[in-house]
């Protein structure tokens, strides 16, 4: 961005430290009076170098440690680092296993999306309705804390299967809390749908084109809801997407509307997706048989070679690509974040939008700033 | 219009009760796989020291200490930093003797002033020093059910 | 009907009176303070505060100990004189509303005495304007802060300003042709049979949006929203100047509640029958009065909490095209009702 200013022009920093930002990152705007006409997004401000500790810890270490990456949907994090080793080693994951990690995955996928859904309330002067969101999502908070023992920072699979089997009544709580999750999201979209301030708000801002968005690499709801109908549990399935029957949601427009309304509907395909598998689990062992993998994972080096493993994060696409040198830790793991190519359609959104609308447009696009830098 | 969410407003006023709790004086409800200060049981542990070396901070350093508060013989036992610990529960998953378990202690018996008295010894882990964890006392948990 | 005037005739008496009367009004934007923070928390079914005295009614306190304490931070680079003195105008503005509003009435033997610390003629137009004048100390602020975020909400405040005087102004001249004076106490009176708000009900709407618009309150309060502008155009402000701002802002919302019920919900009227004890009529009509007031607040703090914030070229586009012809078509109504003899 040129740092030179006409007369009625000034610069403005929306910095890292700012009540309302979604994350710390900074964007400077430079505004002709209430019109933004250009602006650049910083990052780096939560940096922890995650890929740098993962190089000095050990495979077993590594998942408490990528748990940490983007700490609103921990779940998905671990299953793409844990897929890799699996595709590296050559294990096989039994299926009540893989059943439970879908379950897990999906009532992570839930609650993130409620969570952006009342944060962008919030982000509007609608702090009522980001309450509302924060007392719904703490049945689900408590529904993965009885199956993991931790309510964000998981560490809950392990190489070949999972830590822990489900707990006893299980399906009933799991049906006890959708029916009220079922009604809040009605809610929810009612209020939305009715509310000419919100509308006037949120329809036809931050238009994104669907060329724009695949060029830069963007994914997930707000690729969606350009009608792209690109998801990788359709297009590259992993775990048992391959049984279930669920449908990608997507919406034509392209702007702050659509995109909330894309992760309405997921959250609800979601939940669709838990009552299958919960009819559908087999019972069984957690770990492979006659491997020594298990509860106790042993020592393992891991054979030499590269691989490239995605899963679909609430944000978008993830990967991770490790490369591996036949020793107990990794030699190298690159992460993919799904908010990283996101963030910068930002500049080019930003043109000629009054200030109010930076916030609405940067908070629709869900960013955990954690992720962009690790 | 905009009247359906005051009508919402409205709503929760009369019929909807405050779902906070006053904390401490209501105390959280913790879930049954809820991960807290360890618990260590003195004769199963054998000192192989596999704890030590699986912890992803370091936090676990094997020192010499007696094997019963009457007894002077000594062996090798953890002993936690818990300012640095995780709670992440794989020191207690790769323990071949399972001699390390978990607890539901995470107020008051691991709440200190000082850095130094959060090393903690294995013969506080083993519970053998008090540690002032009330809660620890009568097991006193209650399990989240759905209301 | 007689004035307060006519028994106060003692100057200093009257000064005691405004004195008291200021008081009234600082501790009831104390209350209304704690008031809209628990409701808040109702309507987010949370506590509120409830630690600092039974059921956080010591709150205030706490927090106003606090204010005090804090440390007086002035910008190096900013314009020291108009910095400091204008948290003082953007008080004195509201407090030179309250001269002119009557806080109730006693009626003995039929006579009526109103309570107010003066009496003017043009009571009304005096209490608009007053509240206009708080413009300037906003524009103070501005400039002497010599920070971009105060700036831009100060830009956004006159936006607003401007463009919601219009229709307020046409509303209270509707409801003063319909009363037949400008005087606030004869047009409080003249609702006896009938509230303004039943006559004339598209005037009460107008005049319901655009003093909240006035006021500052939420969906309008761009100048002070915490999105974009981290705390608009007080952004400099700390400890007791902050005070003052803060408190000027709930002291305007009483006074202009206290407004609309006089203009349009009838004020201290009761049927006859009522007042003619002694004792009744010495509290009924004060207590009516303000009971209708506490209404009006608490409809405004509801409003506020439950619904999102407009952008500030939306706010204006509200007033300019659909307040304005909307005022404009109540006044053609008022004037129809009084060629038509109603």
């Amino acid at each position: 961005m040129d740092e030179t200013v006409k007369p009625s022009e000034m610069i403005v920093h929306l910095g890292p430290q700012h009540p309302m930002m979604p994350g710390p990152f900074r964007l400077n705007a430079k505004l002709k009076g209430e019109t933004v006409v250009d602006s650049e997004v910083d990052i780096g401000w939560i940096h922890k170098g995650i890929e740098k500790i993962l190089e000095n810890k050990t495979y077993l270490q590594g998942i408490t440690i990528v748990d940490r990456i983007c700490y609103l949907a921990a779940i998905t994090n671990e299953e793409a680092y844990v897929g890799c080793v699996e595709k590296l080693a050559g294990i096989e994951v039994p299926e009540r296993s893989q059943y439970i990690r879908v379950i897990v995955e999906e009532l992570s996928r839930i609650q993130s999306h409620i969570l952006g859904m009342g944060e962008y309330a919030s982000f509007l002067g609608f702090v009522s309705m980001f309450m509302y969101t924060i007392r719904d999502r703490e049945d689900l908070m408590s529904l993965i804390d009885s199956i993991t023992g931790a309510r964000i920072t998981h560490s809950f699979l392990r190489f070949g299967g999972v830590k822990q089997d489900l707990p006893d009544n299980f399906a009933n709580d799991v049906k006890y809390v959708f029916g009220n999750i079922r009604k809040a999201v009605d809610q929810y979209e009612e209020l939305y749908a009715t509310d000419r301030i919100y509308k006037a708000r949120t329809v036809g801002i931050g238009v994104v084109d669907a060329d724009t968005a695949k060029d830069l690499g963007v994914s997930g709801p707000p690729l969606r809801a350009t009608g792209v109908a690109f998801d990788i549990r359709k297009d590259e399935p992993y775990l048992v997407y391959n049984d279930l029957d669920f449908k990608v949601c997507t919406h034509t427009d392209g702007d702050v509307y659509a995109r909330i309304q894309v992760r309405l509907d997921e959250i609800r395909e979601s939940m669709y997706i838990i009552e299958q598998c919960l009819d559908q689990i087999p019972s069984g062992p957690l770990f492979p048989e006659g491997t020594a993998y298990g509860r106790r994972t042993p020592i393992m080096r891991v054979p030499a070679g590269e691989v490239f493993h995605r899963v679909e994060d609430p944000r978008g696409e993830m990967g991770f690509y490790m490369v591996s040198d036949g020793s107990d830790k990794p030699y190298r793991v690159k992460v993919r974040g799904p908010v990283y190519p996101t963030l910068q359609t930002l500049p080019g959104l930003l043109k000629g939008v009054p200030v109010a609308d930076i916030v609405a447009i940067a908070g629709s696009m869900d960013t955990c700033t954690s992720e962009v830098d690790r | 219009m905009v009247i359906k969410n005051m009508i919402q407003a409205v709503k929760n006023i009369y019929f909807g009760p405050p779902v906070t709790r006053k904390c401490p004086e209501d105390p959280t409800k913790l879930s049954d796989r809820f991960r807290g200060l360890q618990k260590l049981d003195k004769s199963k542990c054998i000192g192989c020291g596999i704890c030590a070396n699986t912890c992803p901070n370091n936090a676990i350093k094997i020192v010499r200490d007696n094997i019963n508060p009457q007894s002077d013989k000594k062996r090798w036992f953890p002993s936690i930093d818990i300012g640095h610990c995780l709670f992440c529960g794989l020191c207690i998953d790769q323990c071949p003797k399972e001699a390390l378990s978990t607890t539901k202690v995470y107020l008051t018996g691991i709440i200190r002033w000082n850095h130094e008295d959060l090393l903690f010894t294995p013969a506080m882990l083993a519970r053998e020093v008090d540690i002032h964890a009330e809660e620890e006392a009568g097991e006193e948990v209650s399990r989240w059910t759905p209301q | 009907m007689m004035h307060l005037e006519d028994i106060l005739i003692n100057p200093l008496l009257r000064a005691i009176l405004g004195l008291c009367l200021m008081g009234v009004v600082f501790g009831g934007a104390c209350v209304v303070i704690w008031f809209e923070r628990k409701l808040s928390a109702d309507i987010q079914q949370r506590y509120g505060p409830m630690r600092v005295g039974p059921h956080g009614l010591l709150q205030l306190v706490a927090d106003a100990i606090k204010l005090f304490t804090k440390e007086d931070i002035i910008p190096k680079n900013a314009d020291k004189l108009l910095f400091v003195s204008a948290p003082i105008l953007l008080l004195g503005s509201v407090f030179l509303m309250l001269v002119a509003m009557p806080f109730g009435a006693i009626i003995i033997n039929g006579e009526t005495y109103v309570i107010a610390a003066t009496e003017m003629d043009i009571s009304v137009l005096y209490i608009e304007a007053m509240s206009a004048i708080s413009i300037i100390g906003i524009f103070m602020v501005a400039y002497s802060a010599n920070n971009k975020y105060s700036v831009l909400g100060a830009f956004r405040n006159f936006a607003r300003m401007i463009g919601y005087e219009v229709p307020l102004g046409i509303c209270i001249v509707s409801v003063a042709i319909m009363a037949g004076s400008l005087n606030i106490v004869e047009i409080a009176e003249a609702q006896s049979p009938l509230w303004f708000a039943i006559k004339q009900p598209i005037g009460f709407a107008v005049f319901f949006i655009a003093l909240m618009a006035d006021m500052g309150r939420l969906p309008f309060d761009q100048n002070e929203s915490e999105e974009e502008l981290i705390a608009g155009v007080i952004t400099e402000y700390s400890s007791m100047r902050f005070g003052y701002v803060f408190f000027a802002e709930y002291i305007h919302l009483i006074l202009g509640s206290m407004l609309a019920v006089l203009l349009f919900l009838g004020g201290w009227n009761l049927p006859a029958a009522l007042t003619s004890n002694t004792i009744l009529g010495i509290i009924l009509p004060t207590a009516f009065f303000l009971g209708k007031v506490v209404l009006v607040i608490l409809a405004v703090i509801m409003v506020r909490w439950a619904i999102p914030r407009y952008r500030i070229d939306q706010v204006v586009d509200l007033s300019w095209k659909r307040l304005l012809p909307l005022a404009l078509l109540n006044l053609g109504w008022v004037i129809a009702l009084g060629l038509l003899g109603v």
